[in-house]
């Protein structure tokens, strides 16, 4: 049980810093996305399905505070969810490479779903200049931050779910 | 007396020698106790000294925004500290600290000392989002100083601002001030904008543009100032049916 309540308390405290301190920290236009970050260290462990319960959560906590609409948050994160369950298991077993992976592939979708939808809402989208400024640059934060991230979160389940193996 | 203050004098040397030798580990321990002591302390007054030049950056901002708040005094004001900003890099907002409970409206323009900033978009009871005038979906009508020639300024996604809409026949110039117009009732007039800095004019173009350096430093925005009592004026119905 702990386990499915943990998400809440956590996503609540980085969605927090995420608006508070990590938005304002910008490599060029790109900045990290800590929720993004938690969803996958969650979801590439063995029995991560819950990275779902946490994708939803941080998805509604970021849903409040963004002008976005708040199915895009959501809607991102759950692909990330699905992503590193998707990719569990497939590439040697390793979960950082793993983890690598998904923040690549997560990060691109999120960008290319928010450049879709506000070039939809009739706003100009240099798409060149966007994936410059906006993806490669959040994209190095996310993999500058997205060990420490890991290490955090295998902690948070060695407490939550000490029956797992860990090696 | 000679050899008697001599010998004094050797034997009290060699006496301070020894009591020094017995009494200086005791002295080291409680010099280094000292020490810490005075480290302790040194970190403390260091952490003051911050805490006060934080203090005193805050009151410095807070004394700027009420000079500006004296220069309109028409106009009334919520002073509301800046604490967030939108998660999506893509968007220009940012979070401050006061809500509908303080008396925080939709669409209420908000300032700074320097300039405009942006309207409230959304109101929480204690919290708002403001659009800051550097978003992709944001536009202001504005005004040039000299020229008196209206224009509208828009943002986009990387936050800069681009200057659209001006006749060509107006001469614009690199460093002219923009000023809000008031026109479209969304943002009272005369508040001040920014400065053209980079101006393309191709001759089979309808109008000019610029690129436009903003008065307000967003990324270091700390507080700011919501304008109360300004009505905002719902044009819509006005607008002609199936006009772009």
């Amino acid at each position: 049980m702990t386990a499915y309540l943990l998400p809440i308390p956590v996503m609540l405290i980085l969605s927090v810093l995420q608006s508070t301190a990590v938005s304002r920290i910008n490599l060029l236009n790109g900045s990290a996305d800590l929720i993004l970050l938690a969803v996958a260290a969650w979801g590439v462990r063995e029995r991560g399905y819950d990275a779902f319960i946490w994708a939803l959560v941080g998805g509604l906590f970021i849903a409040v505070i963004t002008a976005m609409p708040p199915y895009l948050p959501i809607l991102s994160y759950a692909f990330v969810a699905l992503l590193s369950r998707l990719l569990f298991g497939r590439i040697w077993q390793s979960p950082i490479v793993m983890l690598i992976l998904t923040v690549f592939l997560g990060t691109l979708f999120q960008d290319v779903l928010s450049l879709l939808y506000l070039q939809i809402s009739g706003i100009d989208v240099a798409w060149v200049t966007a994936m410059r400024n906006f993806f490669l640059t959040g994209l190095l934060l996310n993999l500058f931050l997205c060990i420490p991230m890991y290490a955090v979160m295998s902690d948070l389940r060695k407490t939550v779910k000490p029956e797992e193996n860990y090696e | 007396m000679d050899p008697l203050v001599t010998a004094q004098r050797w034997l009290s040397e060699r006496f301070m020698a020894v009591y020094d030798f017995f009494t200086l580990p005791r002295n080291v321990t409680e010099l280094i106790q000292r020490n810490m002591e005075l480290e302790d302390e040194v970190a403390n007054l260091q952490s003051q000294i911050i805490q006060l030049k934080e203090q005193l950056r805050e009151a410095d901002i807070l004394y700027s925004l009420l000079d500006f708040a004296r220069s309109r005094p028409a106009d009334e004001y919520i002073a509301a500290a800046v604490i967030g900003k939108d998660p999506s890099p893509f968007l220009q907002y940012v979070i401050i600290d006061h809500g509908s409970d303080d008396g925080v409206r939709y669409g209420m323009p908000v300032v700074t000392q320097r300039g405009l900033v942006g309207r409230i978009d959304a109101v929480t009871a204690s919290a708002a989002r403001v659009q800051l005038i550097s978003d992709a979906g944001s536009t202001v009508n504005v005004t040039l100083q000299n020229q008196r020639a209206d224009a509208v300024i828009k943002g986009s996604i990387t936050g800069d601002i681009a200057l659209e809409m001006i006749a060509q026949n107006v001469p614009l110039n690199e460093g002219d001030i923009l000023l809000t117009s008031g026109l479209g009732g969304n943002y009272p007039g005369d508040i001040l904008v920014g400065q053209v800095t980079d101006i393309t004019k191709t001759e089979n173009e309808l109008f000019q543009s610029a690129d436009v350096q903003p008065v307000v430093d967003f990324d270091s925005l700390r507080a700011v100032l919501v304008i109360k009592n300004f009505q905002i004026t719902n044009i819509s119905p006005l607008i002609p049916a199936g006009a772009p």
